[in-house]
């Protein structure tokens, strides 16, 4: 079975984040790992490969050249093969334009299943894998939370519904997006460090997988960021005085009401 | 184009959600502004009942009723969305960031070859062209986004972004028959509602939360008599889910749910980024912890210093009363 993983390299959570004099830009302090979502489907995807045998796992990414790092973790994990999609003078932020090259990818490769976490934690998004399916002309299922292999042609997943749970048997090749809960992603041991360290990673210019480049480039984005801001800040907490817990309950739920008007 | 807005409907348990009138309400404003027409659409089964009430939001209500759609499934609504956005051409369709939205509307996005921006909270008409705010970065940045012209953006917006302001409109219903066909590739084996009446936590007003000052999970019983009596639900901190004290459905948090109520209240959390990133668009927040220095502090409007096990007694009491009051 081949199994494709996209994942995308996202700044820490802890990572400094300062918005540019021209507020149309943001610098990032130096601190990336692997989307957290992300992990779970390499994780799982390794997990698949252990199982099966003469499975094979490829990991891609769309983003600059420092998301290596994040591919090299893919490949100290145990993934087999792994790929960047250099973004290099093609940034932008329309989720239909990184689908476009993610999937043409996936044509020029071949597979069986995709793998990928359900959102991004820097954008917030959670587009990528749906439509990245449909563009492939595949099912897909969100956020699943179990996964079993019914044999080379189907898998039974359970997904989250609004107040419940489904299980869906898809037929393959399908797109999987994957959640906490699925499973718990390894530390790498430093063997597949090591391994990681030689792996030679090609880098694909997103131009040459078929798609025209004023397709893909900057400008062919429909979504244009006008601004960034900071949230609003709180004013300093008020901490709610009082010589016993009840004088404390009491003058909370009158600040709750009269003041905060939550009640 | 016109300037007309779509509103997919979302239901459960043969209501409408909470967060679709939200956007009925706030598309009803945007397209007062521009004299052009709110359309909502429902999907489903039997749902002429529901129809009826969203006459009052809208000017027009698309019910497209039919037993194929009778459970969500991105095939069949994609599929009947899709022929509603090529019909109505409307110049926006609103949805709702949910787990139904973000499965569904990135689907629809590509079968549409048009854009998408999901998670918002907020959007701007008033000024020149219309403008999507939308945190990014766990809420450290907001970022305000526009689609270029010419197609029909998709947004999704987070529950509880909106107010709700009935109308007393007296929208015209329209009946929709479409073709719809199930993807045979795709076989739902079982669905399992949970068949809680309870408000989905996202949707919640009031969320009470639960780190590991809880010290264990029977202790969250206390938690949830108070979420009752609010009409509102219990979450949880990772390290709290993590212990396996409460299930991953009601973690708050980076890795679990965002949500905003209209009052949050933290009990032995200790604020790790993690999990106030998925709380600090909550309206009022308060936290209660024993020790004065953890970091919820420097997110809440409000904090009491004490041990919460003397705190949650009486503050069910007093809540309880309050409720009985109004």
């Amino acid at each position: 079975m081949h199994i494709l993983v996209f994942i995308k390299q996202v700044a820490d959570t802890e990572a400094r984040i300062i918005i540019k004099g021209d507020q149309k830009s943001l610098e990032i302090e130096n601190k990336y790992n692997i989307n957290f979502f992300d992990e779970v489907a390499i994780e799982e995807a390794i997990r698949i490969k252990e199982r099966i045998k003469d499975s094979q796992v490829t990991v891609c990414t769309y983003g600059t050249k420092k998301a290596v790092e994040a591919l090299r973790t893919a490949i100290a994990m145990g993934a087999d093969r792994a790929f960047l999609l250099d973004n290099t003078n093609l940034e932008n932020h329309d989720p239909l334009i990184i689908a476009k090259i993610l999937s043409s990818f996936a044509k020029r490769e071949g597979f069986d299943l995709i793998l990928c976490g359900r959102q991004a934690i820097d954008d917030e998004n959670a587009n990528i894998g749906a439509i990245t399916a449909e563009f492939l002309g595949i099912p897909h299922v969100s956020a699943i939370l179990k996964l079993e292999i019914m044999d080379e042609k189907k898998v039974r997943v359970e997904s989250e519904l609004e107040g419940g749970r489904e299980v869906v048997e898809v037929q393959l090749p399908a797109l999987l997006t994957t959640q906490k809960g699925l499973n718990e992603p390894r530390v790498p041991l430093i063997t597949g460090v090591m391994k990681a360290m030689k792996a030679a990673i090609p880098s694909i210019d997103p131009c040459s997988l078929g798609i025209a480049k004023e397709d893909i480039n900057t400008d062919a984005s429909r979504v244009i960021v006008l601004s960034y801001e900071p949230p609003k800040k709180r004013p300093p907490v008020k901490i709610i005085e009082g010589e016993t817990p009840e004088e404390k309950v009491e003058n909370l739920m009158k600040v709750l009401k009269e003041e905060a008007k939550a009640i | 184009m016109s300037k007309d807005i779509l509103i997919f409907v979302e239901c459960k348990e043969g209501t409408v959600r909470k967060v679709s009138l939200e956007l009925l309400t706030k598309g009803k404003e945007f397209t007062e502004r521009f004299s052009s027409n709110l359309y909502a659409v429902l999907i489903g089964y039997q749902v002429k009942g529901i129809a009826e009430e969203l006459k009052a939001f809208s000017d027009k209500v698309l019910v497209v009723d039919n037993e194929i759609l009778k459970n969500y499934r991105w095939d069949t609504y994609a599929a009947v969305l899709e022929q509603l956005v090529k019909k109505y051409i409307p110049y926006m369709v609103f949805g709702a960031s949910t787990i139904t939205g973000k499965d569904l509307f990135p689907r629809l996005a590509a079968r549409l070859n048009v854009t998408i921006v999901s998670d918002a909270v907020g959007i701007d008409f008033g000024g020149e062209g219309v403008r999507i705010k939308k945190p990014i970065f766990g809420g450290k940045i907001i970022s305000w986004t526009a689609c270029k012209e010419g197609s029909t953006p998709l947004v999704t917006f987070r529950p509880n972004s909106f107010s709700i302001h009935k109308r007393s409109l007296n929208g015209e219903l329209i009946e929709e028959s479409l073709k719809i066909a199930k993807d045979p590739r795709l076989n739902v084996v079982n669905i399992e509602r949970g068949g809680s009446k309870k408000v989905d936590i996202q949707e919640a007003d009031f969320i009470i939360c639960g780190g590991r000052g809880m010290k264990g999970p029977e202790n969250f019983q206390v938690l949830e008599e108070i979420a009752d009596i609010m009409g509102g639900r219990v979450g949880a901190s990772r390290a709290v889910v993590d212990s396996k004290w409460r299930e991953y459905g009601d973690q708050v948090g980076k890795s679990g749910k965002t949500v905003s109520p209209k009052l949050y209240i933290g009990c032995g959390v200790s604020g790790a980024l993690h999990h106030t990133m998925g709380m600090d668009t909550s309206k009022v927040i308060v936290a209660v912890n024993k020790d004065p220095n953890a970091p919820i502090f420097q997110y809440a409007d409000y904090g009491i210093v004490d041990d919460l096990f003397n705190i949650l007694p009486i503050l069910k009491d007093e809540l309880k009363r309050a409720k009985e009051e109004v």
